[in-house]
């Protein structure tokens, strides 16, 4: 069973870490990308341990140390053999190309905030409670721009989540030039009263690794 | 505030990377494991994937993409 | 060497009350083992605690939705009223079953987590 960590360009040399199940680390060359990887058996249950998703994430944050451009793998899929790699690294070939270049250069910094629990805003009619509830949405929306605007001027792209429950997770795409700044600025925004945040990284660039949609 | 929580808060955002996020290569061997969660997960999409869509269409246009 | 990343260095910043992001790690699809708790009472809460999430996502949803019309104008004054007479009892109604059930707000609030990165 191969497992995959992430395609890199301009690696140094390999980590002297070991990979998952402390087998070593290989390079090789498929499909015109050079890929990072480890053997191991194929175990009997697919699972996956607590060990293996830290030690995955360990050796992708030191393949970012030693490389101009690295797309960190999700860890999820392995591959029976090296001709099945070849097949699926064939099927993205362009895509990868491009994704390497997009992320050339970049750390990720992630961003989660969460807005106070919902106060019950005083109502007695339907229309108060309405216009009530609206100031408190535009309210947070405003926190909220105040926190992501700018720290995505500091990157090269940004996501923004928002899920129904007032939670925001944004993540950055940071040039390393840039990246005391964006700390500058996040310590200055991350202080933001009605909003619990936390700031991030510097993280291999995973949310920026996969295709655009 | 506690290490522990600053811990579990950013094992959080790593174990989110590994497992959520990064290059999908679409090989047979599925590495997982079965997980309740993942109803709640399900159910969830189901309900909100209509707001969700419309509110991050208006954040799209509102420039927070660079 | 360590064969695990440097967790403390990677937090830049935190404010706030952190248990209310750490409650996420509970949340997460993941493969670490987990203990089964058949406790009848404890499977009843669960329970409870699912349909009462699905429940309030969807009064959260349409609460949004009704809040963006309204913010846009393209509701009457009549509508205004009725949706925010309905979603104020809906609210409070959530509030007692929650309590009747032992639970609290934070219980009710699963993110999307990786699926909401697909919508």
């Amino acid at each position: 069973m191969i497992h995959v960590y992430g395609l890199v360009d301009e690696l140094a040399e390999l980590p002297p870490t070991r990979g998952l199940d402390d087998a070593p680390l290989e390079r090789r060359w498929i499909e015109g990308l050079e890929v990072v990887l480890s053997r191991a058996e194929t175990p009997p249950s697919a699972e996956v341990s607590r060990e293996a998703v830290l030690r995955h994430a360990q050796v992708v944050e030191e393949l970012m140390a030693r490389s101009g451009a690295v797309l960190p793998a999700q860890l999820g899929r392995a591959f029976r053999d090296e001709a099945e790699l070849a097949a699926a690294l064939q099927e993205q070939a362009a895509q990868l190309v491009r994704g390497l270049e997009r992320v050339r250069g970049c750390v990720e910094f992630g961003l989660r905030a969460v807005g106070e629990p919902g106060v019950e805003p005083e109502a007695t009619t339907g229309a108060e409670y309405m216009r009530a509830r609206l100031e408190q949405v535009r309210r947070q929306d405003a926190l909220v721009a105040a926190l992501h605007e700018p720290l995505a001027g500091l990157a090269r792209e940004s996501t923004l989540h928002r899920d129904a429950a007032d939670e925001v997770r944004a993540a950055y795409l940071v040039p390393r030039d840039a990246i005391s700044a964006f700390r500058e600025t996040a310590e200055r925004v991350a202080a933001s009263p009605g909003l619990t945040v936390v700031c991030t990284g510097p993280w291999p660039p995973y949310s920026f690794a996969a295709a655009e949609r | 505030m506690s290490r522990s929580l600053q811990h579990e808060v950013t094992l959080l955002e790593l174990v989110d990377r590994v497992l959520n996020k990064g290059v999908v290569l679409s090989g047979d061997i599925t590495l997982s494991v079965a997980d309740v969660d993942l109803v709640y997960v399900g159910l969830r999409v189901l309900l909100s994937s209509v707001a969700t869509l419309e509110e991050q269409a208006q954040l799209a246009a509102g420039g927070a993409q660079r | 060497m360590s064969a695990e990343p440097d967790l403390v260095g990677k937090l830049l910043e935190a404010d706030g009350d952190l248990r209310r992001i750490a409650g996420e790690l509970d949340h997460l699809p993941e493969a670490f083992p987990r203990r089964v708790n058949a406790d009848p009472e404890q499977v009843e809460k669960g329970l409870a605690q699912l349909v009462l999430t699905v429940v309030e996502l969807l009064r959260q949803l349409m609460e949004r939705q009704a809040l963006r019309r309204m913010d846009t104008g393209t509701l009457t004054d009549e509508q205004i009223e009725r949706l925010g007479d309905t979603f104020m009892k809906l609210d409070q109604r959530m509030r007692e079953l929650t309590e009747h059930f032992g639970l609290e707000e934070g219980d009710l609030n699963l993110n999307l987590g990786p699926l909401g990165d697909l919508l």
